[in-house]
């Protein structure tokens, strides 16, 4: 059985170098024409074009390798500038296109070489074996397996030797020389630590800009809801109450209007306050905390909602507490209002340093986050906070998943 | 009235205080603090008690737990809660042993001293008075209650608010004959039988806080 297995995995390793052939041939080619490449991608227009293929050809091989690795190679991002002067140096300064055509030029010999070897060792095998059947119809020491075959006992040993000697190879040398192949891929088309740490610098300080903007449309909207609600409202009842002082004497009647006009201004305006407090911080939220918070939300739903929190006590940031409760409080009010669904889950959880949050339903979905508030609030407040949205609707029944994940601090 | 007021805002414990003795009661102690609550009204045995949801150490619900906590050390004794927002989830928990005597308003209705008073009585008289606002947060429930007519959920409102018959006739402008058909129908529609032992009218409004809490 163990030897067996060792076949096996010999022969899959053989396959995949052979299939290596895939972009091996692609290399080669690409190695002859590198010289007229070059100076094409020396003239502005022409560079991103040659990169743009060989990175198509090393995307063949970065998926090819999960085979042998388990796991495709992750592709390092291309520079992505503004403009096509830019993009020129860019290109001629990225490590990421170096690499590819060092790959490119290494595998198109590598490859070829190992390819065919390997075929011919496996080929060598049944020749030696059907030697001793045929080295008579020559004349002696024409053919031979180690050493030139004269006699018939050479005719024996010499080729089994051969054939088992091979064997043996094939079987320790195939799957190293697969796996060598996907490592040199691994090693020269996978992002290097700088490219990532350059990539990942990129994309924090485009959502940090997008969070540092969400963030201050966010400060906007609470300065409008309290410039034009709630101080309107006060002002309009002190005007109120001025005016009471002022007829008080001469016309208690009005004046006593004016009172209770005043005091209907203010309980609109507490009202109205109340609103704004919850949507900068529900208290609920201080009070009982993120769980506690999710849970009273659910009970006050019109259909059956499911909580699942499986580690409660876990404390986030309050602005990251205050954008999940938003986001729960909004997508359920979603699930009432558009989707019809009998039921609903809550799920709290934290993955790392994110808190996760997800909430499903068994509606009938194709809910669409360009139109209505309610998914693109949620976007908004969890983008402000450097989180990530994903919304899941088909309208194949199969319900509605808003999924967010908020960096949780450290 | 012998009342103790728990509430650590100096402003709205003096306003409290002023409108209080305005109307004729008698503020016998004071608690600044959620851990003085239970000890000030083992001490004073008021008539009630009027107590905030924040208080220190904490800010967060320890007025909620006193109250909780002084319903099972004092039965029987009338407390009415207030806060600056309500939630339905405190009013539930507040109710669990028992809707007599309780009160969840929200402190803005302090400004309507007349009705604040009312209901202040009522709670006093072992009688039940929740924030139209909480009511209108449980409305928005489900199942049994989808089964009441639009006229219906009026009537179980001003009922859950802790109001009786001739106010609810008043308030809906009509007789209190229809209100007393309409609070049977309720009865009948959640459920209630009338032989049961308990004050239908309570266990109306707890049923529809318990169906979610």
């Amino acid at each position: 059985m163990k030897i067996r297995a060792a076949f096996v995995r010999a022969l899959r390793a053989t396959w995949y170098l052979v299939a290596g052939l895939r972009t091996v041939l692609p290399a080669l080619l690409g190695v002859c024409l590198l010289p007229l490449a070059l100076l094409l991608a020396f003239g502005v227009p022409g560079l991103p074009w040659v990169a743009g293929r060989i990175r198509v050809l090393t995307n063949i091989e970065r998926r090819r390798a999960a085979q042998v690795l388990g796991h495709p190679i992750r592709e390092p991002s291309m520079p992505r500038p503004l403009n096509a002067y830019q993009q020129y140096f860019s290109l001629m300064r990225s490590s990421a296109v170096w690499r590819d055509i060092a790959w490119m030029v290494f595998h198109a010999f590598f490859g070829l070489i190992v390819a065919i070897v390997s075929v011919e060792m496996w080929l060598a095998i049944p020749w030696d074996l059907a030697l001793p059947f045929w080295w008579w119809t020559l004349p002696p020491g024409t053919l031979g397996a180690i050493a030139q075959i004269y006699t018939w006992p050479q005719a024996i040993v010499y080729p089994v030797a051969t054939a088992a000697g091979i064997t043996v190879v094939q079987l320790w040398l195939q799957p190293r020389l697969a796996r060598f192949q996907a490592w040199y891929a691994e090693r020269l088309l996978g992002p290097t630590r700088r490219t990532e740490l350059a990539a990942r610098v990129e994309s924090l300080t485009e959502t940090r800009a997008q969070a540092l903007e969400a963030h201050g449309a966010e400060l906007r909207r609470i300065e409008r809801d309290l410039h034009d609600g709630t101080q309107a409202q006060l002002v309009g009842a002190a005007l109120r109450l001025g005016l009471a002082d002022q007829t008080f004497d001469a016309d208690p009647e009005g004046a006593r209007k004016l009172v209770l006009d005043a005091r209907s201004g203010i309980e609109d305006a507490l009202s109205e306050l109340r609103t704004v407090i919850r949507g900068i911080h529900p208290p609920i939220l201080s009070d009982r905390g993120l769980a506690g918070a999710v849970r009273a939300l659910a009970a006050g739903r019109p259909m059956p909602v499911t909580v699942e929190i499986p580690d409660p006590d876990r404390r986030c940031p309050a602005a990251v507490e205050a954008a999940a409760y938003f986001v729960v409080a909004e997508a359920l009010t979603n699930v009432a209002k558009h989707s019809g669904a009998r039921h609903a889950i809550v799920t709290l959880g934290h993955s790392g340093p994110y808190l996760t949050i997800r909430i499903r339903d068994d509606g009938r979905g194709g809910a669409d986050p360009t139109r209505g508030s309610g998914l693109a609030g949620i976007r908004r407040r969890v983008a402000a906070l450097d989180g990530v949205t994903r919304i899941d609707s088909r309208s194949d029944g199969s319900g509605t998943t808003v999924e967010v994940e908020l960096p949780c601090g450290v | 009235m012998r009342l103790v007021i728990a509430e650590d805002n100096v402003l709205l414990r003096e306003g409290l205080q002023l409108l209080l003795t305005t109307v004729g009661h008698e503020v016998v102690a004071v608690a600044g603090s959620g851990p003085e609550v239970v000890p000030t009204l083992l001490e004073h045995r008021p008539d009630a008690a009027i107590l905030d949801v924040r208080l220190p150490p904490g800010f967060r619900d320890e007025g909620l737990r006193a109250a909780i906590q002084a319903r099972q050390l004092l039965p029987g004794l009338p407390i009415l809660v207030l806060s600056q927002y309500v939630e339905e989830t405190y009013a539930a928990e507040l109710l669990r042993d028992g809707a007599a005597g309780i009160g969840y308003l929200l402190k803005d209705r302090v400004a309507r001293v007349s009705e604040f008073q009312e209901a202040l009585e009522r709670v006093a008289a072992g009688g039940t008075a929740l924030d139209p606002e909480v009511v209108s947060q449980l409305l928005t429930r489900r199942d049994p209650l989808d089964s009441l007519t639009p006229r219906e959920r009026e009537v179980l409102a001003l009922m859950a608010q802790g109001l009786d018959n001739t106010t609810i006739a008043t308030t809906l402008v009509i007789t209190e004959r229809s209100v007393s058909k309409h609070i049977t129908n309720i009865f009948q529609k959640l459920g209630l039988p009338p032989d049961e032992a308990g004050d239908r009218r309570v266990r109306a409004v707890l049923a529809f806080l318990e169906a979610g809490a």
